[in-house]
């Protein structure tokens, strides 16, 4: 039970640090923009230190520019075309020891809509059960944890994604005249767990690569959209633009003079619907990914709808470097997925996506009655542990007033 | 079981004296109202017994997400139409309870023994079981004496679409022989009951004047 009372002060304390801290970070801020403004030219120089952070340090994650300007800024022009949006989360239930039988669950919800179309669009829920044991250990006999199944989720969530890209455009009989975007919630960029070997790693970027194949041969611009990014990959190469290639040390790069800053906070300056130039991450898995022709590339989109740097909503937006070569898609797709964060400055898509894919609490409990039920038609008592019944009973314990 | 009428949604929660009903929306099934204020329902038991009851509330709930896109805005018919079509937000009936049948016995105007179980399948009764059920005019007591529902306009409503579902020429008598017990019934309370006949005869005259 949190005893609220005992946090007031605290709470009190923290609400000053964090005004302190905002305004500690609007002076460092002041000088970055400045900064941006005044080395804002990508030439050879530019590159052999970014080229140069890298080697020195291989966990330094830079942006690689795609254009001749730092600050570089778009507004696609001409009015936008209608396209179809297509988005795709997951959600899921965690192996859990203490349940009444080892298994998870992952649940992808979708939402396809014809942004021109009459009609409700089209939205899907799909669970998948995992509960044999090849599923749920791994090769030492351990229960698969938490980052095993997200790195399944994720994977899911893409293929279901490359699956409905193609059957719309397979359903338009390949007519490759109507923008299809292909949402996902989050970082375009492959992710991998921590502990992950070399070959499960190589493994991995090729499964992702295939998908990757499929929306490029279905001409659809797969998109992954990062709200409230905490990346500063602009900002770490910006602290290079004022340095000579000598003192590109890994020291130098370590002790990044913008590091409370987010690239978030650059490009706040954008204006109200206007993206950022396009940038590449510097990291490993993007060079591995550019050697399969699918490198990952990102902007930064204002998707406010209202002027002004206070009321600017700063996201970023991750797509497969190809779409590059294709400014008029890359344009289609930028406004209609603007578009879609017209009512609250998120796209609607993806919050129907994750209300589609959501397994809330209690869908979990009628999910494990359910599966007690079937247990006990197997002459199996469905039993949790003692903890867990313990965590239960206390949990829905009516709270103590002082 | 042969054509048992249109499906109005499913039990979500019930007392001996009404329950709750989740539908799916708000339709227009041939030319009826699904759900209607005032209709007659029945819910099939699993041992064959039906319940009879009145639909006396409808209620949209909202949600917060609802509630934020209709604040910014919302306009696009797409988005609209997947608020309404997709999102699982039930369109919840209030039923009372009025009658009932037992498998092989007479209907009766009694409570039943037991409520309807959850996520019983709720119809709407045809003209045919309207007529029969309305008959006699025994519940017409249960409304009067229901608590916390809108009972004098839940009558008229009730007794409108009985006399709707009987040949034309069988109305008018109907409509007098229903405002007779009514009369017997609320002897004690004559502007009530003026109230009520009021209501009836304003509804009966918009429906000839549509005629």
């Amino acid at each position: 039970m949190l005893e609220l009372s005992k946090l007031t002060r605290q709470a009190d304390t923290m609400g000053a640090a964090v005004a302190r801290r905002r305004l500690d970070q609007h002076d460092l801020l002041q000088r970055a923009q400045a900064d941006l403004g005044q080395h804002a030219r990508v030439d050879d120089l530019l590159r052999q230190r970014i080229a140069r952070a890298c080697a020195e340090d291989a966990s330094w994650r830079g942006a690689d520019p795609l254009g001749d300007s730092l600050d570089e800024r778009h507004l696609p022009e001409g009015p936008p075309q209608p396209a179809t949006l297509i988005a795709a989360d997951g959600s899921q239930i965690y192996p859990d020891r203490h349940a009444v039988a080892p298994y998870y669950l992952l649940n992808v919800g979708s939402i396809l809509l014809r942004q021109d179309a009459a009609g409700a669009p089209v939205v899907r829920s799909q669970p998948a059960l995992f509960y044999e044991e090849s599923d749920l250990y791994d090769e030492t006999g351990r229960l698969r944890d938490s980052e095993y199944v997200n790195g399944q989720r994720h994977r899911l969530e893409f293929e279901t994604l490359a699956q409905h890209a193609e059957e719309e455009r397979a359903a338009l009989g390949g007519d490759v005249s109507r923008p299809i975007v292909a949402l996902v919630d989050g970082p375009l960029l492959l992710w991998t767990a921590q502990r992950a070997t070399d070959r499960e790693i190589s493994m991995e970027v090729r499964r992702f690569a295939r998908q990757l194949a499929r929306f490029r041969g279905a001409r659809v611009v797969p998109m992954g959209y990062v709200d409230r990014p905490a990346s500063a990959n602009v900002l770490r190469t910006l602290e290079l633009a004022d340095i000579s290639l000598e003192d590109v040390t890994r020291d130098k790069v370590r002790a990044g003079l913008y590091r409370r800053l987010t690239d978030r906070l650059l490009f706040s300056g954008l204006e109200a619907g206007q993206r950022s130039g396009l940038f590449a991450s510097t990291s490993q898995m993007n060079g591995l990914l550019r050697d399969t022709g699918h490198r990952i590339i990102f902007f930064y989109l204002n998707a406010s709808q209202r002027a002004g740097a206070d009321h600017a909503a700063i996201v970023r937006v991750e797509v497969p470097e190809w779409i590059a070569s294709e400014p008029a898609l890359l344009d289609l797709a930028h406004q209609a997925v603007y578009a879609d964060c017209r009512l609250t400055e998120y796209p609607y898509m993806l919050a129907r996506a994750h209300e589609l894919a959501v397994v809330s609490t209690a869908d979990r409990a009628e999910f494990e009655m359910l599966v007690g039920q079937a247990m006990l038609r197997h002459g199996v008592p469905p039993v949790i542990s003692t903890k867990a019944e313990m965590k239960r009973l206390t949990a829905t314990r009516p709270r103590r007033h002082p | 079981m042969g054509d048992v009428g249109i499906m109005v949604g499913r039990v979500l929660r019930a007392t001996t004296a009404n329950f709750s009903v989740g539908c799916r929306g708000l339709f227009t099934i041939a030319d009826r109202l699904i759900p209607e204020f005032g209709g007659l329902v029945k819910a099939l038991g699993r041992d064959g017994a039906v319940i009879y009851g009145l639909t006396y509330n409808v209620t949209i709930d909202d949600d917060a997400f609802v509630r934020q896109l209709v604040a910014a805005g919302l306009e696009d018919a797409t988005y609209i139409e997947d608020q309404r079509q997709n999102r699982q937000v039930p369109v919840v009936a209030d039923i009372l309870t009025v009658g009932g049948q037992d498998a092989g016995q007479e209907l009766s105007y009694r409570l039943p023994a037991q409520p309807p179980g959850p996520l019983d399948e709720i119809y709407a009764c045809n003209a045919a079981e309207i007529v029969r059920f309305t008959l006699r005019n025994d519940w017409l007591r249960t409304v009067l004496a229901a608590k916390d529902t809108p009972s004098d306009q839940l009558i008229t409503a009730s007794l409108s679409a009985a006399a709707a579902a009987r040949p034309l020429g069988q109305r008018e008598a109907y409509l007098v022989a229903a405002g007779r017990e009514l009369a017997r019934q609320m002897a004690l309370d004559l502007g009530r009951l003026d109230g009520i006949l009021g209501q009836l005869y304003d509804d009966i005259e918009e429906k000839t004047r549509e005629r």
